[in-house]
């Protein structure tokens, strides 16, 4: 046995090393069997009492993939494009065409757009200079900056954008409250954000998804919105512009129009597009009111540009946040609303939020508190607009627009309309966690639920159990004693695979079990190739203490050999895989390094310990 | 329990019957190609695919026509049993709205199976763009392991012995990609192209020059023990030898991985099949392909020496 002192030791310490790795995991398990005994205050005082130990134990244990415990997995692209044209202070045919050319690359290759952008913008005009659309005095882009200044000045916007929309999404998670939340970047411009156990994905997309945009506009003249209505229903009545004829002719029409005229109008033309899809109002700043399976269609037909000409000069139509109504059965109606695009008020000036209900209604709205530039800003605009409408816009929908009663100072303001108090919540958390800086978009999602993840555990644990269970009679079976000794290595390797992968902090998924399914199979190929060896050397005619030299001996260089190039697949696959497939490869590595070790140490000290110090003899089948 | 002792079959010596059935597959794997291409999955291609689990088995037929007059396009719709929970598959490329699209199939189910109570239990979704990342991605894998591969044979081995390893990991990928084209609309289970297959390709590669490495280094031993044996004869000498283990290990392998077919739920289904295809192509290559490969290799030398 001398000699094998080092060995023994290596095992020992690995076995050591794996026990401290993996006490935790064990403990979480105890954790969790303890609390599903206890409900209710037993469970709270339970928690309360062993709040660290809970805590501790949980940090530590092995991780389970999403795929295993349920939750979300979404990968968000800052929409770098957008940003850029929101940056250009001047904006011409040209940059929205070579904008448009460079995101189409972008997504085709996996340049980054800002280069893509600058290379096509002169491939277009070697003399065209970039600076003309981002001049900007505080970032030093001047009408001499080179392009590779406006470059860098892009570079380093895009590059804080993507750090500034990960630390909103961060807070946003953090406000919505989800245990041991996870925000990466990846790359120049995504974002991955992984949420376990999460119940309700439909509000967490739009949480993550919200630019949080809060803007107030002020709205279209009412007589305007009558005069544009009607040249714009005309327009689809014969798809020309019928303005020529001068519209003075409708000029001093009531500001609320006739709906029967305009209800006779569309029995008459029947044929008109825009009112197939669009029942049109023209009643204050209301447009039209389009059903919502009809709002794609409606979409197209007024994007038209000569559309957007026939509406008043700096005037867009908005959809309402919520339905005005709902038809007979049961569709939502939504109303399109003329709102002037000059922002007058931006949410920078909101500095706190809240969910409130109305006092009458019991409805419930968001009150919001600005500062004292927002509230001056807001009490002039108000002074001003008596009367009148202000829009309240929200990502690009109208959430409110109340009539102006009075000059408001004080800087409050409300959001109402809401669909409920979640939505109240979460428009409150958009709010305080800030605006993005440019939009994202969700590039990838994968979201397992609870039970789902709890099946594939038990798929997994199932294959594990007769995968091993097959293996190990297999290798008794063949080889008598040595197959034994060769299933407790197997078992060992399971063991330290487990420690492997807790300690490194690693993440269990479901690919990852079929890894160490894979293992199981593969582990003992060590041990098979050693066996072969000593039997070969056995028939030769040597004592079994020289055969078994022999054999670990000579199987050695076989065996590295051919484990070490598997161990550079994982290594590959670790580095471009996703999630799931890294944790596949993780397995597999660990699985590699772990049954060297125990196939060619840890069953040598069993052999020697059997063979040399029992005298015993040690059949290989 | 003792098998292939003391064995010498005629392996190289009947390496050309290896040579026409390898021929064979590897053309029929391309004809197939060529006809039925190879499906690719959500990954590849971006989609949307959602798991509803529903409380009774719901009719196939009946869903995709009530998902088809509702989403105006045909779903892939499939239904299985997983761990005891009834489950349904509904898989599709077109773009769209994702949140709009879930809805959608909630509300046609519930309708159409009152009783049902579905709910989604899984959700993945890809754009098209990402889709593209991560074909690059794993194109740049595969690229990158062969090479790793193909350096670490050259450095520990002579070249020829790399350009069989490599001959037989490409023989094994051809066929088993072709099996994967040929029975794609055959089996119940789906074999679309994705991350979870690419993976299970790649652990091919390395299972299958695990195998071959084994027999190399067996010809490498005997190569300098036998020093005036025939060629020919350490090279089948090799491929007895190591026979028992080559199998053994196979089998172990194989074992595990129908086990994870079995019993590894709908996810693994086809990882665990493209790993029974390989284990099975793998271990026949490296007899009857790699260390045919470096014997040929060999004679035209010696061929041209004469």
């Amino acid at each position: 046995m001398q000699g094998n002192g080092f060995k023994i030791f290596l095992t020992v310490f690995f076995f050591a090393i794996t026990g401290y790795y993996l006490y935790p995991s064990v403990q979480s398990y105890f954790i969790a069997q303890d609390k599903s005994e206890l409900v209710g205050e037993e469970l709270a005082t339970y928690e309360q009492e062993n709040l660290t130990k809970i805590r501790n134990a949980q940090e530590k244990a092995l991780k389970l993939g999403l795929d295993l415990q349920g939750g979300m997995h979404v990968t968000l692209e800052v929409r770098v494009e957008a940003m850029i044209s929101e940056l250009a202070t001047d904006v011409d045919d040209l940059f929205t065409e070579v904008l448009a050319v460079a995101s189409q690359q972008a997504s085709e290759t996996d340049n980054p757009i800002i280069d893509l952008f600058v290379t096509e913008f002169e491939s277009r005009d070697a003399s065209a200079r970039l600076s003309r659309y981002f001049r900007n005095e505080e970032a030093g882009i001047t009408r001499r900056s080179s392009n590779a200044d406006v470059a860098a000045y892009l570079r380093l916007e895009s590059d804080e954008a993507v750090d500034r929309a990960i630390s909103i999404i961060r807070d946003r998670v953090d406000r919505y409250g989800v245990t041991e939340p996870s925000i990466q970047k990846q790359g120049t411009r995504r974002v991955i954000v992984e949420l376990p156990g999460i119940d309700d994905p439909d509000r967490i997309r739009g949480l993550l998804r919200g630019t949080a945009r809060l803007e107030f506009h002020l709205m279209i003249d009412p007589a305007e919105n009558v005069r544009s209505l009607q040249r714009i229903i005309a327009y689809y009545d014969t798809g020309v512009d019928s303005t020529a004829t001068g519209d003075d002719s409708v000029a001093e029409a009531d500001t609320t129009l006739d709906i029967n005229d305009l209800l006779d109008s569309e029995e008459l033309t029947s044929g008109n597009e825009l009112l197939d899809v669009m029942q049109p109002l023209g009643q204050g700043v209301m447009f039209g009111q389009v059903l919502e399976s009809d709002t794609t269609a409606a979409n197209t037909l007024l994007s038209n540009p000569v559309i957007a000409e026939m509406l008043p000069r700096g005037v867009s139509l908005m959809y309402t946040s919520s339905p005005v109504g709902t038809t007979a059965d049961g569709e939502e109606v939504y109303a399109l609303l003329g709102v002037r695009d000059d922002i007058e008020l931006t949410g920078d000036v909101i500095t706190d939020a809240r969910v409130d209900f109305d006092q009458r209604t019991n409805v419930p709205e968001v009150t919001m508190v600005m500062n004292s530039e927002g509230s001056r800003t807001w009490a002039r605009l108000t002074g001003a607009n008596v009367g009148n409408n202000i829009a309240i816009v929200l990502d690009g929908v109208v959430y409110s627009y109340p009539n102006v009663l009075g000059r408001i100072s004080g800087g409050r303001s409300n959001i109402t309309n809401l669909e409920s108090q979640a939505e109240a919540q979460d428009i409150v958390t958009v709010l305080k966690s800030g605006a993005l800086p440019a939009p994202v978009e969700i590039v990838q999602e994968s979201t397992v639920g609870a039970s789902l993840g709890q099946a594939s555990i038990d798929a997994g644990l199932k294959s594990v159990m007769f995968g091993l269970a097959l293996v190990a009679l297999f290798m008794i079976f063949y080889y008598r004693t040595g197959g034994s000794i060769a299933d407790i290595a197997l078992i060992l390797n399971l063991i330290f695979i487990l420690g492997i992968l807790a300690g490194f902090g690693a993440t269990l998924t479901l690919p990852g079990i079929a890894g160490i399914v894979l293992t199981i199979g593969m582990a003992v190929d060590a041990n098979v190739l050693i066996f072969e060896r000593v039997r070969e050397e056995q028939s030769t005619g040597k004592t079994l203490k020289a055969s078994m030299e022999g054999g670990y001996a000579k199987a050695l260089s076989a065996i590295f050999d051919a484990n070490i190039t598997t161990f550079f697949v994982g290594v590959i696959l670790y580095s471009f895989g996703l999630g799931p497939i890294q944790g596949f490869a993780v397995t597999l590595m660990a699985g590699i390094l772990s049954s060297m070790f125990t196939a060619i140490i840890f069953t040598r000290i069993l052999m020697d310990y059997m063979v040399v110090e029992k005298k015993l003899t040690v059949s290989f089948g | 329990m003792r098998i292939f002792e003391n064995i010498n079959y005629e392996f190289i010596g009947r390496r050309k019957m290896g040579y026409v059935i390898s021929g064979v597959l590897i053309l029929v794997s391309l004809v197939s190609f060529a006809i039925n291409g190879l499906e690719l999955g959500i990954d590849f291609k971006g989609g949307r695919e959602f798991v509803v689990e529903t409380t009774s088995p719901l009719d196939v037929t009946t869903v995709r026509t009530a998902l088809t007059d509702v989403l105006e396009f045909a779903p892939e719709v499939k239904t299985y049993q997983y761990n005891g929970a009834q489950q349904l598959l509904v898989r599709t490329v077109v773009d769209g709205d994702a949140d709009v699209l879930r809805n959608q199939i909630i509300d046609t189910i519930g309708r159409t199976f009152p009783e049902v109570e579905p709910k989604i239990e899984k959700t993945y979704v890809v754009s098209a763009n990402f889709a593209e990342d991560m074909k690059r991605g794993s194109i740049y894998s595969i690229i990158g392991s062969l090479l790793v591969i193909f350096v670490y044979i050259l450095i520990r081995f002579e070249w020829r012995f790399g350009v069989g390893a490599v001959a037989a990991l490409f023989h094994d990928v051809i066929i088993t990609l072709g099996v994967f084209s040929l029975m794609q609309n055959i089996l119940g289970f789906s074999l679309q192209i994705d991350q979870t297959i690419i993976a299970a390709f790649l652990t091919i590669v390395g299972y299958s020059l695990n195998d071959t490495v084994v027999v190399f280094d067996r010809i490498r031993e005997y190569t300098g023990l036998f020093k005036s044996e025939n060629y020919e004869n350490v090279l089948n000498k090799s491929i007895n030898n190591t026979l028992s283990r080559t199998v053994v290990t196979s089998g172990t392998t194989l074992l595990v991985v129908t086990v994870l077919f079995i019993f590894g739920g709908e996810v693994l289904r086809g990882f665990a099949f493209a790993l029974i295809i390989g284990i099975l192509i793998g271990t026949y290559s490296s007899v009857f392909v790699a260390s045919p490969v470096v014997l040929e290799l060999r004679l035209r030398a010696a061929g041209k020496r004469k």
